[in-house]
Formats: C-alpha cells, sequence, structure tokens
C-alpha cells in the first residue's frame, strides 16, 4: 500500500492540488485575522513602533 | 490605571552588533571586490593560493550573508525587540554570548574558507565544528528572544516581531536539515545525502537563506525602523499581516526553482514555478506597504537621506522580487540558469535592499545612540549617491554579461554548428563588463568608507548611552483573579505563533522532502556507474577544496546548444555516489561533466600549472602549488568506511587497501605524465595526480554504452 502511494506519487498532482488548497487556507486565514480585529485595535497596533516610553535624547 | 514602571533599554548590544555590520560590510565588500578584480586579472590573487577566486567567492558571499548582512539583523532585532515590547532583553549575558558567539564563528569562517576547509554546498560552506558553534549561537538568541517576548509590557506582538520568529525558526529547521553530515576528521565531513538529494536539500537550503536570511528579518527592520525614520505609522497594518502569512508561506515552496531541467519529478518544478510567481503578490504588497508609508512626504525623503537609503532598499526589494519569479519561469531560466545573470540579480537584493536598507538604520541609529547630531548630512548624501551609482554600475553591466553569454552559448550557425564553440570566446567577450563591475563595486565601496568615517566621527563627539530610561505600564496583571486565564493564554501566543510558523514552513517543507525521498526510489540506477577510486575521491575533495565548484558546472542540460558543446546530457543516475553534489550554479567556465577522457593528462597538468599556455587568454587562476603539494591519503580510509555506511558499494574491508590502490592508480597517471615529458621527481605523489584521476573520471561511466535498467 505504503509502495504504491510511492510509485503512483511520481505524476500525481493531488500535492499540487492539496499545496494550493494549503495556500488557501493559509491566506484565508491572515485575511481573517487581519479583519477581525476592530479599528482602535489596529491604530493601536500600527503606532507600536512610535510609543517606546523612551525619552529621546534628540529628534 | 495600572502603575508605571521604570526600565532601562540596552543600546550597548545594539552599538556592538552596529560596529560589527559596518565593519565586516567594509570586509564583505573588499574580498567581493578583490575576487571580481581577479576575474578579469588572475594574477590578482597574488599567486597564492588563500586568495584564489575559488576560495575567496565562499568568503565572499558568506561574509555578506552571514557576517554584514546577519549582524544588521541582529542590531536591528535589539533594538526594535526591546522597544516594542517595552522592555530591556531578556539577559545581558545571552546578548553578549550571541555577540562574541557570532563574531568567533565569522572569524574562524575567515579563516578556515581561505585554508580551503568547505563543504562545498553555497552559502552553508562552514564545516561541521563551525555549523555546530552556528546552532548553539543561534539557540542562544532564540532563548534571548523568546524570553524577552516572555517578560514583555506590552501585549500585542507588532508584525515586525513576527517576522523575527518566522525567521528564527525557519533557519533553525534549514541549518540542521543541510547540514546532516557525517565526520571524517576534525575539518572534513560527508553528507548523508548525494547527487539528486543533495541538491535538492541544498537548494531547498539555498533559496529559503535568501528568503528567511535576507527577507523576512529584514522585512521586519522595514516595518519597525521605516514607520521610526518617517515618524509616522505604516501604511495599511492588515496588509502587513496577509503579507506575513502570505509571504512565509509561498516562499518555502519555491526552491524547485533552482533545479528546473533536472531529474525533480516535473509536479514538483512546475509547482516551484507556480508558487515563485504568486511570490510577486505578496512580495509587492509588502514593497507597496513601505513606500505608501511615505505617502505626503516626500518632501520629507528629499532632505532626509535616511528615508532617501529606505526608499531605494524598499525599491531594490520589489525589483528583485518581481525578477525572481520570472526567473523561475522555465523557459527564462532556460536562458538564465549559469548566467552572470543571477549574480546580478542577487547584487540587486544584497547591494540595494539588504545594503541599503542597513546604511539607512546605522544613519538614523548612530545618532540616537550618542545622543547628538550625525556628524555630516552632507556626506550620508554623498554615500546615497555613491551607493546607488555603485548598483548600478555594478548590476547593467553584469545583466548585459549574462544576456551576452546566454546567447553566444546557444547560437548555431547556418551549417547547424555552434558559431563559438570554443568557450573562452564567450569569457573573453564580457571582459569589459567585469572591468566596468569593478568600477560599479569601487564606487560602493568607497561609499561605505564614506559612512564608516561619518560613523566614527558621530561615535566621538557623543557619549554612548549605554542605558536608555524608558516607562511603561506593566503588562495585565498576573494574578488577578479574573484577568488569570487571559493573562495565561496571551503568554502563551508568542509560542503560539512559533508554531504556527513552523507548521505553516513545515508544510511546504514536507512537501518537498517528500518527492526527495521518491527519488531515492526513482533515480534510475545506472549499472556502469561505480564508485569512485581512492585517488579519485581524492582528487574530487582537491576539487571541493579550491573551490572549483565556483566557476564550473558538472550538470550537461539537455538542450541541444548543451549537448552540442559538452556531450550527453547528465543522467541523475550518474551522481549517485556524488556526495556532495557538484552541480554547481554559474558557468565562468566551461562544464565539466564531461570532461573525462577529452584531454591527454598531459594537457591537463600544464592547464593547471598555468590555464594560459594551453587556452590563451583564460581568466582561470594557475594552481602551480598543485604540482607541488603532497596528496594527503592520511584520511582516505576513514573517508571509504563513512561512505560505506551510507551504502556506497565498496567491498568489504575495501578501506584497508584503499591507500595501495591509490598509489597504484596514481603511478600510472604520473608514468603517462612522465612519457610525455613531465619531468618532476616524486611526481605519483602530487595532488595534480589525484585531481587529473578525478577529472579524467568525470562523465565517463555511462561513455561506453549507458545500459539504463530501472531498479523498482
Ligand atoms: C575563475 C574561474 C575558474 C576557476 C576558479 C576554475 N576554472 Fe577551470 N576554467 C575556467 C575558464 C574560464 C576556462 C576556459 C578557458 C580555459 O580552458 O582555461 C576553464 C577551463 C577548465 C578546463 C578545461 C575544460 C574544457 O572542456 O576545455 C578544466 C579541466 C578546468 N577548467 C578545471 C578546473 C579545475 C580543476 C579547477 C579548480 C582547481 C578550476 N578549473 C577552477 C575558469 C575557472
Amino acid at each position: 500500500m505504503y509502495k504504491y502511494i510511492l510509485q503512483s506519487a511520481g505524476n500525481i498532482n493531488w500535492m499540487a492540488i492539496f499545496a494550493l488548497l494549503t495556500f488557501l487556507f493559509i491566506f484565508l486565514m491572515g485575511v481573517v485575522l487581519a479583519f477581525a480585529k476592530d479599528k482602535e485595535q489596529i491604530k493601536h497596533f500600527a503606532s507600536l513602533p512610535l510609543e517606546d516610553g523612551q525619552k529621546e535624547p534628540i529628534q | 490605571m495600572t502603575q508605571s514602571e521604570t526600565f532601562y533599554y540596552d543600546n550597548k548590544i545594539v552599538r556592538d552588533f552596529g560596529v560589527a555590520t559596518a565593519l565586516w560590510c567594509v570586509v564583505a565588500f573588499t574580498v567581493g571586490l578583490i575576487a571580481a578584480l581577479q576575474l578579469v586579472w588572475p594574477a590578482a590573487n597574488l599567486s597564492l593560493e588563500y586568495t584564489t577566486f575559488g576560495r575567496l567567492r565562499p568568503l565572499h558571499t558568506n561574509a555578506a550573508i552571514f557576517a554584514f548582512v546577519g549582524n544588521g539583523i541582529f542590531m536591528g532585532v535589539y533594538y526594535s525587540l526591546q522597544r516594542l515590547l517595552k522592555t530591556r532583553m531578556y539577559s545581558d549575558l545571552l546578548s553578549k554570548i550571541h555577540f562574541w558567539g557570532w563574531q568567533l564563528i565569522i572569524v574562524a569562517a575567515a579563516l578556515t574558507l581561505p585554508l580551503g576547509i568547505t563543504s562545498s554546498k553555497e552559502y552553508a560552506e562552514l564545516e561541521w565544528p563551525i555549523d555546530i558553534a552556528i546552532a548553539l549561537v543561534w539557540v542562544v538568541f532564540g532563548i534571548n528572544m523568546f524570553g524577552t517576548i516572555l517578560k514583555r509590557r506590552e501585549n500585542h506582538l507588532y508584525v515586525a516581531i513576527w517576522f523575527y520568529i518566522a525567521t528564527w525558526i525557519t533557519v533553525t529547521i534549514l541549518h540542521i536539515f543541510n547540514n546532516l553530515e557525517i565526520p571524517v576528521s576534525a575539518f572534513k565531513s560527508i553528507p548523508v545525502f548525494a547527487g539528486v538529494q543533495d541538491a535538492l536539500v541544498q537548494w531547498w537550503y539555498g533559496h529559503n537563506a535568501v528568503a528567511f536570511f535576507l527577507t523576512t528579518p529584514y522585512l521586519g527592520l522595514m516595518y519597525y525602523f521605516l514607520p521610526k525614520a518617517a515618524n509616522r505609522p505604516v501604511y495599511s497594518y492588515k496588509l502587513s499581516i496577509i503579507h506575513f502569512w502570505a509571504l512565509i508561506f509561498i516562499y518555502i515552496w519555491a526552491g524547485p526553482h533552482h533545479l528546473l531541467y533536472t531529474s525533480l519529478p516535473g509536479w514538483a518544478q512546475a509547482l516551484g514555478t507556480v508558487f515563485s510567481l504568486m511570490l510577486i503578490a505578496p512580495s509587492w504588497g509588502g514593497m507597496l506597504n513601505g513606500l505608501l508609508t511615505l505617502r505626503g512626504a516626500w518632501d520629507k525623503v528629499r532632505q532626509d537621506p535616511v528615508l532617501k537609503f529606505m526608499v531605494v532598499a524598499i525599491t531594490a526589494y520589489g525589483m528583485a522580487t518581481l525578477e525572481g519569479p520570472l526567473l523561475s519561469i522555465k523557459s527564462v531560466n532556460a536562458i538564465s540558469h549559469y548566467t552572470d545573470w543571477t549574480i546580478a540579480h542577487v547584487h540587486v537584493g544584497t547591494l540595494g535592499w539588504n545594503g541599503m536598507l542597513t546604511f539607512g538604520i546605522l544613519y538614523w541609529l548612530w545618532p540616537r545612540l550618542y545622543g547628538n547630531k550625525l556628524f555630516s548630512t552632507k556626506l550620508a548624501n554623498l554615500h546615497f549617491w555613491l551607493g546607488t551609482l555603485g548598483i548600478i554600475f555594478y548590476t547593467v553591466p553584469i545583466y548585459w554579461a549574462g544576456w551576452t553569454q546566454s546567447m553566444m552559448w546557444k547560437q548555431f550557425g547556418a551549417d547547424g554548428l555552434l558559431v563559438y564553440s570554443n568557450f573562452l570566446e564567450t569569457v573573453t567577450q564580457i571582459l569589459p563588463m567585469y572591468m566596468l563591475r569593478v568600477l560599479g563595486g569601487t564606487i560602493y565601496i568607497t561609499g561605505a568608507f564614506v559612512m564608516v568615517y561619518n560613523l566614527i566621527k558621530t561615535a566621538r563627539s557623543g557619549k554612548l548611552i549605554a542605558n536608555v530610561e524608558a516607562s511603561a505600564p506593566a503588562r495585565a496583571v498576573a494574578g488577578s483573579h479574573k484577568g488569570e486565564y487571559w493573562h495565561k493564554w496571551i503568554e502563551r501566543k508568542p509560542i503560539t505563533m512559533l508554531i504556527a510558523s513552523a507548521v505553516v514552513v513545515a508544510i511546504g517543507g514536507l512537501v518537498e522532502i517528500f518527492p526527495m525521498m521518491l527519488i531515492d526510489n526513482n533515480v534510475p540506477k545506472i549499472a556502469s556507474v561505480k564508485p569512485y577510486t581512492p585517488l579519485e575521491l581524492e582528487g574530487r575533495d582537491i576539487y571541493i577544496k579550491e573551490g572549483c565548484v565556483g566557476c564550473h558546472s558538472q550538470m550537461v542540460r539537455p538542450f541541444r546548444s548543451e549537448t552540442e558543446r559538452y556531450g550527453e546530457y547528465s543522467k541523475s543516475g550518474e551522481f549517485i555516489y556524488d556526495r556532495p553534489f557538484l552541480w554547481g550554479s554559474k558557468r565562468t567556465g566551461p562544464d565539466l561533466h564531461r570532461v573525462g577522457g577529452k584531454y591527454p593528462n598531459s594537457w591537463h597538468y600544464n592547464h593547471m600549472k598555468d590555464p594560459e599556455t594551453m587556452s590563451p587568454g583564460s581568466i582561470m587562476p594557475p594552481y602551480p602549488w598543485l604540482l607541488k603539494k603532497e596528496i594527503n591519503s592520511d584520511y582516505t580510509a576513514a573517508k571509504i568506511k563513512v561512505l560505506q555506511t551510507l551504502n556506497t558499494p565498496y567491498p568489504n574491508g575495501y578501506a584497508d587497501r584503499a591507500v595501495a590502490d591509490l598509489k597504484l592508480q596514481a603511478q600510472g597517471i604520473a608514468d603517462d605524465l612522465r612519457k610525455n615529458g613531465v619531468e618532476v621527481e616524486g611526481l605519483e605523489n602530487k595532488e595534480i595526480v589525484a585531481l587529473i584521476a578525478y577529472l579524467q573520471r568525470l562523465g565517463t561511466d555511462i561513455k561506453p554504452k549507458a545500459t539504463v535498467e530501472r531498479i523498482q
């Protein structure tokens, strides 16, 4: 059985299909993650680099 | 309202990595410049074996990637991680161990590579003891990074940190897999994979080293330092989330595009191409996200050299990530592969994207670390122009050289014969381009020196603020009855992140490793292909040591232009005893897979002594030391034994007879050389004899009459 799968794998494209499907899944996950956050949250996240709580000596 | 806590950011470690990146960039560029000079003027190696092209090239690439960019990554990560998480690094001691460990590894590389101690796998040339050291230091970095994440005061992990996490986990996986090797001695190992499998793992690694060492960490830096320098948040944070997931997922799949037209299963090659093309989307999404961050602030860009550097860097990222996918289209790859086109492509990436971004960050960082102003904005602007012009003067001629090569290699005359059947003609044709490249490199490196001067001056006129006071409220208090659950959950979030990235990356990895296992069963075994003799094995190791693979491929592709020039195209079954594989990636010289039997032994002897005597105008370096140094057969038996454990079919107990066999074969070649007028004492003990034995063996196994039989 195992051997059989290996042999038929040479010219299959189920793996290619699997690849594209997982990609779609990951992509959708990214989109959902991105859009599930509310506006205020996103604004806070985006401004993190600008608020480091440090007293800048020179700006 | 939670109480504000006061703490200190560690600036010293940032400064240290910054100094290291500035220092190593000058070293890496200088070595590159010397190597480039040798391609027009081989004598630039000063007739020293340690500085010949084959040994300098890996030193240049390793220095650029791991010393220059590596330290650049750490500089940026140590600065941004603390501030994004509002906490000092987890452990000052680990920071120090990380810093000095990494520098020691670089020094070890700078010593061993010129000595010819190399595994010959591109960007993974370092031998096993150093590989282990790299793994240890990398783990130290990981502990320090995750420790910092766990003790953070800010709940949310900013997107830059995601990129750092993905980088860490993927580089760990790649490093381990590509360095599975069995030591023969302290300075020599034999990889567990052979031939096609070895090639697959290597290019899975090679491609992802570009992806996860030169790209993802730098994207993290872009997402932090660009908003910092422009003093405005990133254009779209949502886009950056999508950018992240799509990019890390797709990147890992694209590796097979380095192996088009090989024996890799067709669908895997096709997949490599499809995913490479898909990469354009997230890459350009990221680029636009970067550039759009500056919308409405272009007046600022015009004045601030930091932003100028960053704009050029991001633009170069966009160009390289558009070109890369194009190069993975089979028909484009057919003409681009093995030419200097690839060299131009990678330099857009490293000089443009990594180089310019690093410079921009350094200029931004230094006055902040030293609490003063940049010594000279004028000089920074000068550097900007030198850098930009340097990139143009480097890449344009090398693109031109690459296109010229590919056209000349493939041009047939009306008589149906190759127009440039003498490979050397295609080399001398592009020498003017190589000269221009040296000029471009010189301009670029001059810029780097200007920067170093500027940074030193800036540091001198200020004082390092080693510890910066900062304050922030503590993170959601632990132990408070209601917050308990969520606190725990959030604390696990970085770990979730780590696991998620690992899974995402592993899916692609597995699907690439899977066909590799299949290949083992499906590589058509060729009955006439036999293991190397002990002398050939030693000759092969000299070939590896001298870095011949930096100029010569050993893979004749199934095109008429190649079979006409070199002979029968390469079959995967011919490489089953090749540990490591030596297909190469660039043809500065001709392919050597069918060179066996093409010339008499004496031709090789004279050619290696001084290529110009046999091929006037050649830019191949002379190897006079091979005529003097003696073959080291101390480890021959050990090598045979290791190969036997890896199923190379030497007869039982052959290791004990190996050296005797080696001497016998060497004597035969020496006698032949003597007959043809080579008069040297002790000729049969010289390295050149082993090398000739190897060269004469190359590709000859299937020459008589190939009997291909499919085993299972
Ligand atoms: C800087 C690039 C470079 C390096 C490094 C280099 N070569 Fe070459 N090699 C060339 C070029 C260019 C030619 C074609 C001109 C000539 O025949 O010299 C060539 C030609 C050859 C040929 C003749 C091939 C033929 O079919 O005519 C052999 C054999 C050869 N090289 C072996 C080696 C070996 C062995 C090493 C390592 C010890 C090596 N080369 C290192 C550039 C290089």
